[in-house]
Order: C-alpha cells, then sequence, then structure tokens
C-alpha cells in the first residue's frame, strides 16, 4: 500500500514540476521542430527525395529531442539533495525510478507524438504514415528515457555527463529505431507494419523489465 | 553491495585461485603469461604470414585480395571474444568485489575497440576491390560497428570518474548491459538488413582451401595470443599504477 503511495507521489511531482516549468517539455519540442525543418536545406525540396528520408529524419529527431530531457533525470534532484530521500526511502529504488521514468516519459512522449504528425507534413508523408509514425515515437520515447535512465543514473557522479550520454544511449536505442521506422516504412509501401510494431514493443518491453533494476543499481553505484 | 576482497578471501579461504585475485600475487604471474604470449604471439605471426602469403594459392574469383583474411577474420573473433571476457570480468568483480577483475576488464577494453577498429578497416580495404565500395551497411558490418561504439562508451565512462572504484563499478554496469544488449542488436540489424538490401556477397560462402583455413586458424591464435599479451601488459601497468602507495610495489618493482 505505501509502496503505491510512494510510487503515486514520485510520479505526481514529477508531473507537477512539468507543468509548472513548460520548458522541460517545449524545448525539447522547438528542437524537434527545428531538426526537422532544416533537414530539406541539406537535402532538396522535391516531394519525392524528402518522402524517402522523411521516416528517419522524424524518428531520428524524436529521438534526439527526447534525449534532450535525460540529464533532467537525476542530475537536478541530485545538485538540490532531493536525490538522497529517494535512495534512503524503505521502499524499492526500482519502482520509484520506474514511476519517474513513467512520468517523464508522458510528459515527452506525447507532445513529441502528437507533434510528429504535423511535422510530417514538411516530408510530403501520406496521413497513414503520419500517425503509425506517431504511435512508434510514442514507443521509441519510453524506451530511450528506460536506457537513458541507466545511463543518467551512472553519470550523476561522473564528469562531462551529456555527450557521454549519447555514446551510451544512442547504440542501445537501435532496435527501436530500426523496427520503429521499420513500421512505417512498410505502410509507406503499402504492407501491415504489424511484425515491426510487436518487435519495437517486445524490445520496449524489454527495456520496462530490466532498465528500473539496473538503473537502480546504477544509482546505487554513482552515490555510494 | 558488493563484498571486499578480504571478506571475499575469507570466505573462500583455502581456494588456490582467489589468491590471484590479489594484484599483488598475481602480478609476477602476469609478467610470465606476458612473455610466453609475446613468444607465441610473434612466432605464430611469422608463420602463419608466411603460410598465409608464400604458400597459400591465389584464390579463384577473389585474387589476391582476399589475403586480407589472415587480419581480417582473426580481428573480428577478437573483438567479439573480448567484450565477452571483459563482460565476464565485469560481472565477477561486480558479484565478489575484486578490484583485480575490474582492472582486467579495463586492460582489455582498449585492445577489443582496436580490434573491432581493425576488422571494420580491413573490411573496407576489402570490400573496395571485391564489392566495389569501401561500406556496405551489411549486419555484420553494421553490428561490428556498434560493438565499436559500445567499446568507446565503456572506455570513456571509465575514464569519467575522478573516484576510480566508482568508475569501475560504474563502467562494469554498462559492460553487461551491453553484453546483454548485442545479441538483440544483432538480430535486429540482420532483420533490417534484410528489408533494406538484398543478400551481399558473402566471403568464403564456397568451402576454403585447408592451406588457406591452416594459415587463418594460426593467426587466430597469434591475435589470441597478441591479445593476451597486450592485455596482460596493461593489466600490470593498471596494477603499478594503482596499487602505488603498497608497499610490496614498492619493495618489488621499484629496483
Amino acid at each position: 500500500m505505501s509502496l503505491r503511495v510512494a510510487a503515486q507521489a514520485v510520479f505526481r511531482r514529477e508531473i507537477t514540476l512539468f507543468a509548472r516549468r513548460r520548458s522541460d517539455w517545449a524545448n525539447p519540442l522547438m528542437f524537434f521542430l527545428i531538426v526537422t525543418s532544416i533537414f530539406p536545406f541539406a537535402v532538396g525540396s522535391e516531394s519525392e527525395r524528402l518522402r524517402l528520408i522523411g521516416i528517419g529524419v522524424l524518428f531520428v529527431g524524436a529521438l534526439l529531442a527526447a534525449m534532450l530531457a535525460l540529464p533532467r533525470l537525476f542530475d537536478e534532484d541530485a545538485k538540490d539533495g532531493s536525490l538522497e530521500h529517494l535512495l534512503t526511502s524503505p521502499e524499492p529504488l526500482a519502482v520509484l525510478i520506474l514511476a519517474r521514468v513513467a512520468a517523464i516519459s508522458l510528459a515527452l512522449a506525447l507532445p513529441l507524438a502528437l507533434a510528429t504528425p504535423a511535422f510530417a507534413l514538411f516530408y510530403a508523408l501520406p496521413s497513414e504514415v503520419a500517425s503509425i509514425l506517431a504511435l512508434t515515437v510514442v514507443l521509441a520515447v519510453p524506451t530511450l528515457i528506460l536506457i537513458g535512465a541507466i545511463a543518467s543514473a551512472l553519470l550523476v557522479a561522473a564528469r562531462g555527463g551529456a555527450i557521454l550520454t549519447a555514446v551510451l544511449v544512442l547504440p542501445l536505442t537501435i532496435p527501436t529505431l530500426i523496427f520503429g521506422a521499420g513500421a512505417a516504412l512498410k505502410v509507406l509501401s503499402g504492407e501491415s507494419p504489424a511484425a515491426e510494431l510487436a518487435l519495437q514493443a517486445a524490445y520496449f518491453l524489454f527495456a520496462l523489465a530490466l532498465c528500473p533494476l539496473a538503473a537502480a543499481a546504477a544509482l546505487r553505484i554513482s552515490t555510494d | 553491495m558488493a563484498r571486499t576482497e578480504q571478506q571475499s578471501n575469507d570466505r573462500f579461504n583455502g581456494k588456490w585461485f582467489w589468491r590471484y585475485a590479489s594484484p599483488a600475487a598475481f602480478y609476477p604471474v602476469a609478467g610470465t603469461i606476458e612473455k610466453l604470449c609475446w613468444f607465441l604471439a610473434i612466432s605464430l605471426t611469422i608463420v602463419g604470414l608466411y603460410i598465409g602469403f608464400f604458400r597459400a594459392p591465389t584464390d579463384a574469383t577473389q585474387g589476391e585480395v582476399y589475403r586480407v583474411i589472415y587480419i581480417h577474420v582473426p580481428a573480428a573473433w577478437m573483438a567479439m571474444v573480448i567484450y565477452l571476457a571483459m563482460a565476464f570480468w565485469c560481472a565477477i568483480g561486480l558479484a565478489f568485489g575484486t578490484r583485480l577483475s575490474f582492472m582486467m576488464s579495463h586492460a582489455l577494453a582498449p585492445t577489443g575497440a582496436i580490434m573491432a577498429a581493425i576488422s571494420l578497416w580491413t573490411g573496407a580495404l576489402w570490400g573496395r576491390p571485391t564489392w566495389g565500395t569501401y561500406w556496405v551497411w551489411d549486419a555484420r558490418l553494421t553490428s561490428t560497428l556498434i560493438l565499436f561504439f559500445l567499446y568507446v562508451g565503456y572506455i570513456a565512462l571509465a575514464a569519467a570518474f575522478d573516484d576510480k572504484k566508482k568508475g569501475d563499478r560504474a563502467s562494469a554496469l554498462i559492460a553487461l548491459i551491453g553484453a546483454v544488449n548485442v545479441p538483440i542488436i544483432y538480430f535486429s540489424v540482420q532483420w533490417w538488413n534484410t528489408l533494406h538490401q538484398g543478400a551481399s556477397v558473402r566471403p568464403g560462402g564456397s568451402s576454403m582451401a585447408t592451406i588457406m583455413l591452416t594459415a587463418m586458424m594460426i593467426m587466430a591464435f597469434a591475435f589470441w595470443a597478441y591479445c593476451i599479451a597486450v592485455a596482460m601488459n596493461r593489466l600490470r601497468t593498471q596494477i603499478i599504477e594503482r596499487e602505488r602507495s603498497a608497499a610490496w610495489i614498492q619493495s618489488s618493482v621499484r629496483k
């Protein structure tokens, strides 16, 4: 019972922080908009060409935007001391981390996914491709945050965190990238995306099962 | 929480291998292994390259270019094997708190990264005349590239901590997570590869001549010996660096 109360409190705290500091979710969204809109300047504006690269650009753009929020996961709390409260709590740390990851995923994945179909217009993508892309972004962002939780937990005590986060996290997001963008490509060529979506969901569930435990271990290591 | 080395020693008292979990006890052993492996590496390389370059015939389809396999294939194998060895020592280190295990994986990581880089580089040099391009997004090339990234991440993370012990355990955790993910990444890359392009030319798809295989296996053993020798050298350097204040270093090393 009290575990539920604690997890809910962590979740509610994060959501409240996001609601009060809108830049935390608005900045990644702006980043996403700017990144997706500068690509045509580099590759040209023919809609045939844009349609070919659009899926990849949107998907990678959404992932990079979500990655901007990763330092937020534990860094600020380590600075102001509230991380200690999380660590000294009698409740299992992994569950509390999961609650926090859930809140951050919600606050980031929803705006990014909602923006994806709109930004897909830049790339002349058909609406059914745009909507499946939004769905895969909904799956990919929490996967990235889950993996990123491990990295940012480790980097709380390290130097030069931001760049290292990218080095550690991005290689591990390749499966979700392959399956997520693959699903959208399948729809673009008129096939069923079911297999890719199932595999992407499987990778998400795999991360969901293991990452909170690993992040808890990581946090114990770095704050030891 | 990880046990200390002392506690592990007490608990497993009498087992000979725990004695060698102590840097002081393993330091001279590492020196012997290093010397032996240097000898093996040099002599096997001479024999292997001699057979490979002067005795093995020219390949019927690929011409002389195929001879890069005597470097390329062993390097690619070592890149994979070393990652496994590294993850193994990381797991041991996290489980038993033996600091030598962490030093061992730190000693292995740069060699593993170099092996991955060599296999990618020689693969590109082979690909140019054979496939007509330096790089294709083939499943094996791509996963070797990702393996290289995992090595780089491990090395960078270990270097990012001022507190060495923290860096040890943090990078060990990342190595283990990488090890869990390697098969997933490999299979997803394979899946992606079949989606995007047809099967590329597979080297060695046809059966290899025995003499070519012999030379390659000798070179594989030479690479094993080289990697162990370099890792032992790096391990000894790390031991000296980290244990520099210990009395046994003062008396035995500084002569």
